[in-house]
Order: C-alpha cells, then sequence, then structure tokens
C-alpha cells in the first residue's frame, strides 16, 4: 500500500478542476453539536450525557436517544480510544483529500461509550493493530473549525 | 397476510452499463412494457403504478417528481390505474416498495400492482458521482471532513470482519470472481465478458486498503420492472406465478458508529436472528434452498449476510466462496446475476435486478444461469451506510 506521488496540479489540470472543487469539506455544527465544536476549538474532546439517564450520545442529537429528555451536560472525555478497526485510502478519493493519500480512516472506541470515525495520525500505518492504544489530538483546520483525530500512544508505533 | 398470499407473475429487465442516451423516462416505459407482456395481462388490469424513487436527480426534468406525480400510468398507458406512489430506502428500496404492493393488494383497492425502478447514472461526470458517493454513505458532520467515502466504509467493515473471524483477502477476493462467474451467463450485467481470477482481483490497484479496484462496486445505468398480484389472480392468469412466502426486516443504524452490533465479526450473528424469523415464518430452513440471492454491494456484505443465512455446511462462508460451492455448478448457489460487484450498481436498483433474477429462477426462465429445479430461494437486501437487512423467502410452489 506505498504511497503513490500524487500530483495534484496535473489532476487539476487534466480535470479541469477549479480551486473550489479542491476546498475540504468541513463539520457544519447544528444547534445540538455546537458545544462539541466550541471544545474542540479549545482542544478539548466532550461528549453529550444525558442528565436524566446518564446516557452519552455520539452523535450528538436534538434530546437523549435512550430517554428523549433534553437535560443533558456536556462531560470532557479521557481523550483515549482503542482501535476498533480501520482502511488505508490510497486511491479514489474526493479531490479534496488527494494531497493526503494514503491516510488511514478508522473507527475508534471510546472509554467513555461513543465510537467515532477518525484519521489515526503520527502512525506508521504498517504497525496499525485493531485494540492499539490512541490518544487524541488536534488538528486547527481554520479559525472555527478544529478536527479532533488520533495517534498511538505508543511512540515506537509512531510515523 | 400469510405465506404465499402474494406472487409475481411477470418481469422486465434493460441491460446494466453505460447508455448516456437512454434517459431514465426511456427505461422506465421500457421495462413496465416489458413486464406487462411477459405477465400477459392487459394494461388497463394495473390499478397501482409504485416507482422507486432514484437518486442525484436532474433538476431541470426531474424524475422523481415526474414519477410521483404520476407520470409513468399516462406514458405507458395504464388506464384502468387508481393509486401512484414512490418509495425509496436506498438499497432497500426494493423491499419497501414490495411492502407497498401488498399493502395495497391487501387493501383490496387493485389486484394488480406495477412495480418500477430506472436509473441513469451516465448523465453525470465522475466527478459528481464520486462526490455524491462519497457523502451519500457517510455523515457530512462527523465523517466526510475526515476523508471518509463509501468504499472506506466497507473498507474498514473488511478489515475488522477479517481481524475478528480469520478471514483471509483470499476469501474476500472470491466473492468478487463468483459474481463475476455469474455475470459472465447474464446478457444483461455490464461485466459479463471477461473472467476475473483471485489473483487478479487481490492484485488490483488499491482503493482503500484492504479493498482493491475489483473490490468496489461500479455505477452502471439500468432498470427493471415486476408485476405483483395476489395468489388468487396468480393462479388464474399465470402458469409460473412466484410466491412470497415469508419476509423479515432489521434496521440497525445511519452512521456505521451507531450500529447495533459493535463488534465487526459478529455481525452475521446479528442478521441471523433476522434471517432465522423469515425461514420460521415461511416454513422453511436453509437445507431447502436452492439459492442464496444475496445483495452485498461489497464483498464482505455477501460473506457476513451468508454467515446469517445458516448454509448448511460445516465450512466457514468464505472457504465456501473460495472452494467454488457459490459459483456456477456449486453446491449453495449465492447472487446469481452477479450482484453489484459484476451486474452493476445501479443505485436504488441492486435490490430490484437481484429480485428480478429471483423471479426468473424460481420460473425456470433465467437461461444460461439457470439453477437446475430451482424451487425456493433467500432474497436479500439492504441500504445506506449497512442500516438495514431484509430477507424474503420466495417459491415456486407454497410449502403446507
Amino acid at each position: 500500500m506505498a504511497g503513490e506521488k500524487i500530483d495534484i496540479e496535473a489532476i487539476k489540470a487534466m480535470l479541469n478542476l477549479t480551486d473550489e472543487d479542491l476546498v475540504k469539506p468541513l463539520p457544519i455544527p447544528t444547534k445540538w453539536s455546537q458545544p462539541f465544536w466550541d471544545a474542540s476549538k479549545q482542544h478539548k474532546l466532550v461528549l453529550k450525557k444525558c442528565s436524566k439517564c446518564g446516557f452519552i450520545d455520539h452523535p450528538p442529537y436534538l434530546y437523549c436517544t435512550n430517554c428523549q429528555e433534553d437535560e443533558h451536560e456536556w462531560v470532557e472525555a479521557s481523550g483515549r480510544a482503542t482501535l476498533a478497526a480501520y482502511a488505508i485510502n490510497t486511491f479514489g478519493v474526493p479531490f479534496p483529500f488527494w494531497v493526503d493519500l494514503p491516510y488511514v480512516v478508522a473507527m475508534i472506541d471510546l472509554p467513555e461509550g461513543p465510537r467515532m470515525i477518525s484519521n489515526i495520525v503520527e502512525c506508521d500505518q504498517e504497525k496499525l493493530e485493531n485494540g492499539m492504544e490512541l490518544e487524541v489530538v488536534f488538528d486547527d483546520v481554520n479559525d472555527d473549525i478544529t478536527l479532533p483525530k488520533w495517534r498511538p500512544v505508543d511512540e515506537s508505533k509512531r510515523g | 397476510m400469510g405465506a404465499g398470499d402474494f406472487a409475481v407473475i411477470g418481469t422486465g429487465e434493460v441491460p446494466t452499463g453505460n447508455y448516456p442516451d437512454r434517459s431514465e423516462f426511456e427505461i422506465a416505459y421500457e421495462v413496465s412494457r416489458m413486464a406487462i407482456r411477459d405477465a400477459g395481462i392487459d394494461k388497463n388490469e394495473i390499478g397501482a403504478v409504485l416507482t422507486a424513487g432514484h437518486i442525484m436527480s436532474n433538476p431541470d426534468n426531474d424524475y422523481n417528481t415526474e414519477m410521483f406525480f404520476g407520470r409513468l400510468p399516462e406514458a405507458i398507458g395504464a388506464n384502468g390505474c387508481k393509486v401512484v406512489a414512490t418509495t425509496i430506502s436506498g438499497g432497500a428500496s426494493s423491499f419497501s416498495i414490495r411492502k407497498t404492493a401488498e399493502g395495497i393488494l391487501e387493501s383490496g383497492e387493485t389486484d394488480t400492482v406495477l412495480v418500477v425502478h430506472a436509473q441513469r447514472f451516465s448523465q453525470f461526470s465522475a466527478n459528481e458521482q464520486a462526490k455524491y458517493f462519497s457523502i451519500a454513505g457517510s455523515d457530512v458532520e462527523w465523517e466526510v471532513p475526515y476523508g471518509m467515502t463509501y468504499n472506506s466504509l466497507a473498507a474498514i467493515v473488511t478489515q475488522g470482519y477479517m481481524a475478528y473471524m480469520g478471514a483471509t483477502i483470499e476469501q474476500v477476493a472470491a466473492v468478487c470472481v463468483a459474481c463475476r462467474k455469474w455475470a459472465m451467463l447474464q446478457p444483461n450485467a455490464m461485466y459479463n465478458n471477461k473472467e476475473i481470477t483471485v489473483e487478479k482481483v487481490v492484485n488490483a490497484r488499491v482503493v482503500s486498503w484492504p479493498l482493491t479496484t475489483l473490490m468496489c462496486n461500479v455505477l452502471g445505468d439500468g432498470g427493471s420492472a415486476y408485476i405483483m398480484t395476489t395468489a388468487e389472480k396468480a393462479r388464474k392468469v399465470c402458469d409460473k406465478p412466484v410466491y412470497v412466502l415469508g419476509e423479515a426486516s432489521e434496521y440497525s443504524h445511519r452512521t456505521i458508529t451507531r450500529s447495533k452490533q459493535k463488534d465487526p465479526g459478529k455481525m452475521g450473528e446479528d442478521l441471523a436472528v433476522t434471517a432465522r424469523l423469515a425461514y420460521d415464518r415461511s416454513n422453511l430452513g436453509p437445507e431447502d434452498m436452492d439459492i442464496f440471492e444475496i445483495y452485498g454491494s461489497y464483498p464482505v456484505i455477501s460473506l457476513i449476510v451468508m454467515d446469517a443465512l445458516d448454509i448448511p455446511d460445516e465450512r466457514t462462508s468464505g472457504e465456501l466462496v473460495l472452494a467454488g460451492e457459490t459459483s456456477p455448478g456449486g453446491k449453495y448457489p449465492v447472487s446469481t446475476n452477479g450482484e453489484a460487484l459484476s451486474f452493476g450498481h445501479t443505485g436504488t436498483g441492486v435490490g430490484f435486478s437481484t429480485f428480478v433474477e429471483s423471479v426468473r429462477q424460481l420460473q425456470g426462465r433465467a437461461g444460461a444461469a439457470q439453477v437446475e429445479g430451482a424451487k425456493f430461494l433467500v432474497e436479500n437486501c439492504g441500504g445506506g451506510a449497512f442500516m438495514d437487512c431484509h430477507f424474503t423467502l420466495m417459491g415456486s410452489e407454497v410449502p403446507q
């Protein structure tokens, strides 16, 4: 799965792409997810916890998906996770992501309960293993959005 | 509603592939007439016309709007039509639309329903198609910003399934090979003139590891239709009606991170509960099945659904496929039209082509792909980001 060198300028010219075609899609927060992204900007990983039943929803929704109550609090997560399963994108992704190839898209489990899709960064892709320990890192994409991502806790597995 | 209350008496289908000059309207009109003629009924007997919502509409002449505003009965001259409706639930549309048809038949308003699917992807550029499918399978807020795609979704499930089940990449590849072998026997399949091998599939260009290009389905234009009636009418007007014997369904999630089953190795176990319900409701078991008509879309899903269907063999699903047991001539024929992987992915239509192929098999009219003496089969579909799963038992007779 060795990465092929991508010449994005050549692809742009060949497919007649505009600069707009190369802009990465970013989250558009909803009324009920805004606190997650606000906290992320402060480099804090938070989760929506129901004040009535204690259920943690991620992705969050308008009200608790377990008991349908509104009252909730945003609790800070430990910032740790384990790798449940993953893929390494090497080709055929939307154009804005071509510059990142090859990159890891993973399903990760938080000890708090929820599961997330994210990128495993700063890693040796050959050393990824299901069940391995991960820690959160924050990618400040622009002034408004910071994406939480994950890297191996074990430094020998970092790339 | 009991087992065998409804039956299919005729089908129509056009070739799947790239046909930019063949509009979705043309497809819908053609397959409608084919199904009506195949059923041997008068067009004015049709009391309800149901169309599957299609995806990626052209805003200048939106097929979906035209269909739910009643274009089709007018265009085909279905003068006895009383009800029109459009039903869509992604890849599960073939199931939800059939339940709609059964409900209309049960109401007694009519005893004859026409069900139609049509899709034309080739009017859109590769970039437009890639954009749509990068978003369709994933959550725009929580997944798409990470470069998640439909292929990545299937790759993650494949990696998890292999790791937790001990399945090999060769077994995954063998699903694609088996689908191609079936498609080679199908005149309407998108890929029916070039055999592939396990070695070729494994060594093809990696798209989203562990998936290679040949493990990913390809979009194509296509469409099909069928006529559904009450069993009572079917027996009067048709020599070879195909009966719906029993069904069962389960919904899990929109986003894969919220799937009910967290362990990628146990998805088959969860679906097995639903499959067993469908078998029980039909008074049949896996040992009675002549064919397993699975809508996999990606090879790993085919393996998971095979696990769920409890094929009466000690070997694992992967071992069965690799041994050729699901290919033409094998003990357990699976996906006899080659499904999304080789028949072609027609959007909401893969389940329709699987269903129409099921009817042809049970009528003994599947041509070169005919499974000798096929009497009972289980048909399956599901949609979204593997959001749901439906099993339908079908037969050329109703078991007592």
